[in-house]
């Protein structure tokens, strides 16, 4: 060809290499299928039309790293329930596709999941966002979903019957903590959070906690996602001078805080960060800063609760790295779906629903889980921890603490 | 008072950063007229440079970058000849669509290559008081090198001679061209500085913040904002803009709250769109 040709044909590839990306990227869904659907393992004696359980879990978008705990945990306990004889019988096949962290591209998936891929039964994604979004869709089509990844009260305030919730709600993430401060004695109380779905929820919650409980709030801002700096609030939180600070955020924004209270010589005797400080590389990104900080935590390693260990040993092997608590929660979603299938004895989805509103069972997860007539979960409350030099153990509740909260958290500069 | 001033020096620090990032990119602009959207994914492989080069080889990220700008600037010189270049002389959409794929193609290779997992380079951290102000550690190693480094573009462009050559193909590559200058290659020098002065941000970001496959476009919109207050185009324009927005973002978080400030940075950007489109120091093009 002459070179005219060959030169518009290259000026246009990258043009359609551009446009190919674009394309890619507005279609969602299917450009995001995650994992391969795990293949039933036909261990024991599980055969027959396999059981479809469908979900959509963020994989990638800022929720990324986390969703990616739960879809293995999901794996995982598709993978044992095979190995265990199936589901009544039959081999359970997980259909599990990537909403990329938004929530209209998760409406759109499980739309896909019910509608064209025909799956019998739904688990939940990861993050309120998310959830909220798709239990609406999930409600329309009267597939009960056990909301494995998300804690926003709000999702079981609309009357809804198909939600069902696992872990505890956001509002009662930083309950441990306040009980802890007010045994110490303290009494004033700064809340801080970004202001999406579940940070909004934790900081609603405790704030009307804490006021309960006899706590005066001193100080109180919302922040905006992917903030780069917060060195002027803390400047202004500073001057209010409580006692306790409470942050409702995620990783990166509990990293940013406790970088900047130590540069601008915030001092507090509790610090609290409801997702980021439970997660191993909030200590490892930290280092020696991440000392005294609490958190709660849905799971911990060392709870002596159902399966617990061999969940952790079987998790480790095949994923080669250490669970979290997504990992935990998600797992426990699928333990508590079978626990559900068994007590309806049938896979009829009302039946199911029936099943899962009066179900009370044991999981991975500390306490137990039982939900009100909403859909609440009422008995799976979260353990706090604190981060003791490379450790962070339970420290509270009393029943399964393996350590002694340090008390107060000493100064920046003292250390 | 004091606590005025704080908040302005806090806004002076973190300008220094958001400085490094938009003069990379307001130089492909100048040079090339390409508005680079993967930018920002260079600060992210910068960031992970930093990360990996720390965890293995325990180098601390300003010793790394005697390795991470190099790397980077080969970086960038090899997406100019490669890619960019096709795209220099087409209506400005091709090249959007163009960098735009490379974004997305650089994130998801960095999820697929790093997982989504959350780093961060545990290197310094307290302040520095001096009198009643106190300066953060960290911040002000991080606005030193962006100084030292903004300084060092600088003085290649306006002092070198492959700096005129750059700044000649950015007034008019056809005249620049007739000069006698090799345009292509001033392009990709251009381009190699441009990509490497992001990589040194995302260097500085990997122990100030978190590294993760999204991280560049928190910051692009920043960058954007500050290359609009400047002047498309102009280097010293996007070092005094950069300040600007970070003395608007620590002022306004302070005197509003946190969640306003970010409305302020836009509004300001729109004022001055409206009012002086050409930014500080930008050329009204003819």
């Amino acid at each position: 060809m002459n070179t005219r040709t060959r030169r518009s044909i290259l000026a246009g590839a990258p043009a359609a290499f551009g446009l190919a990306g674009l394309i890619l990227s507005a279609c969602g869904g299917d450009a995001g299928e995650s994992a391969a659907p795990a293949a039933p393992s036909t261990g024991g004696a599980a055969k027959g039309a396999p059981v479809k359980i469908g979900a959509s879990v963020s994989t990638t978008g800022s929720n990324g790293k986390t969703g990616q705990y739960q879809v293995e945990a999901y794996q995982l306990w598709a993978e044992q329930i095979n190995a265990r004889g199936g589901l009544l019988g039959r081999p359970v096949e997980m259909v599990i596709l990537d909403d990329q962290s938004d929530p209209t591209v998760g409406t759109k998936l499980y739309e896909k999941l019910i509608n064209e891929d025909k799956v019998d039964l739904v688990l939940g994604p990861y993050s309120s966002g998310v959830t909220q979004a798709v239990s609406t869709v999930t409600e329309k089509y009267k597939y009960p979903m056990l909301s494995a990844g998300a804690s926003a009260s709000d999702i079981w305030k609309r009357n809804y019957k198909y939600v069902f919730g696992v872990y505890s709600v956001a509002e009662s993430y930083f309950y441990g903590v306040i009980d802890l401060a007010k045994k110490n004695g303290l009494k004033t109380i700064a809340i801080i959070n970004e202001d999406t779905v579940f940070p909004k929820a934790t900081a609603a919650g405790t704030a009307e906690y804490a006021r309960k409980e006899g706590f005066r709030i001193v100080f109180q801002e919302q922040y905006p996602t992917k903030v780069t700096d917060l060195s002027s609030l803390i400047t202004k939180l500073k001057a209010a001078k409580p006692e306790v600070l409470v942050g409702g955020s995620y990783q990166p924004d509990s990293v940013l805080i406790t970088r900047q209270a130590k540069e601008l010589d915030l001092n507090v005797k509790m610090l609290a960060f409801s997702v980021g400080a439970a997660m191993p590389e909030f200590g490892e990104g930290l280092g020696k800063d991440a000392d005294f900080i609490f958190g709660p935590s849905m799971w911990e390693p060392s709870l002596k609760t159902k399966g617990n260990s061999e969940f952790e040993a079987s998790y480790k092997k095949k994923w080669n790295r250490d669970p979290d608590y997504h990992s935990a929660t998600g797992f426990a979603g699928g333990q508590i779906l079978e626990a559900a299938v068994l007590k309806a004895k049938s896979l009829d989805r009302e039946k199911i629903r029936e099943a899962l509103s009066t179900l009370e069972t044991d999981t991975v997860l500390p306490g137990k889980y039982k939900v009100d007539d909403t859909g609440t979960q009422l008995s799976h409350i979260p353990v706090v921890i604190q981060w003791q030099g490379k450790d962070k153990p339970v420290i509270g509740p009393d029943a399964m603490a393996t350590a002694k909260p340090k008390f107060p958290m000493p100064e920046w500069k003292g250390r | 008072m004091v606590t005025l001033v704080q908040v302005v020096v806090s806004g002076l620090l973190l300008g220094g950063v958001y400085a490094l990032l938009a003069g990379g990119l307001t130089l492909i602009f100048g040079v090339m007229r390409v508005i680079n959207l993967a930018h920002g994914e260079f600060l992210m492989l910068g960031a992970y440079a930093s990360f990996f080069l720390f965890a293995r080889l325990g180098l601390n990220p300003i010793l790394s970058l005697f390795l991470s700008l190099p790397l980077m600037f080969g970086v960038g010189w090899i997406a100019q000849r490669v890619l960019i270049s096709r795209v220099v002389r087409a209506p400005l959409l091709t090249s959007l669509l163009l960098t735009y794929g490379v974004s997305l193609a650089l994130t998801g290779g960095a999820q697929a290559t790093f997982t989504n997992d959350f780093r961060s380079v545990p290197f310094l951290s307290g302040a520095l008081n001096i009198g009643e102000l106190a300066f953060s550690v960290p911040r002000l190693v991080a606005c030193v090198t962006a100084l030292v480094l903004t300084g060092a573009a600088q003085f290649f462009l306006s002092r070198t001679r492959w700096g005129k050559a750059l700044r000649a193909t950015a007034q008019s590559a056809d005249v620049a061209l007739a000069c006698g200058i090799d345009i292509d290659r001033a392009r990709m020098i251009a381009f190699g500085i441009a990509t490497a002065l992001a990589g040194a941000a995302g260097t500085l970001t990997s122990f100030l913040y978190t590294v993760y496959p999204e991280m560049g476009k928190t910051f692009m919109l920043k960058a954007f904002a500050v290359i609009v207050l400047g002047g498309m185009g102009s280097f010293p324009g996007a070092f005094l803009g950069a300040l600007v927005l970070g003395v608007i973002e620590s002022t306004a978080s302070y005197v509003t709250t946190t969640q306003i400030a970010e409305a302020v940075i836009y509004i300001t950007l729109l004022a001055m769109l409206l009012l002086r489109p050409q930014g500080f120091f930008g050329v009204k093009e003819a």
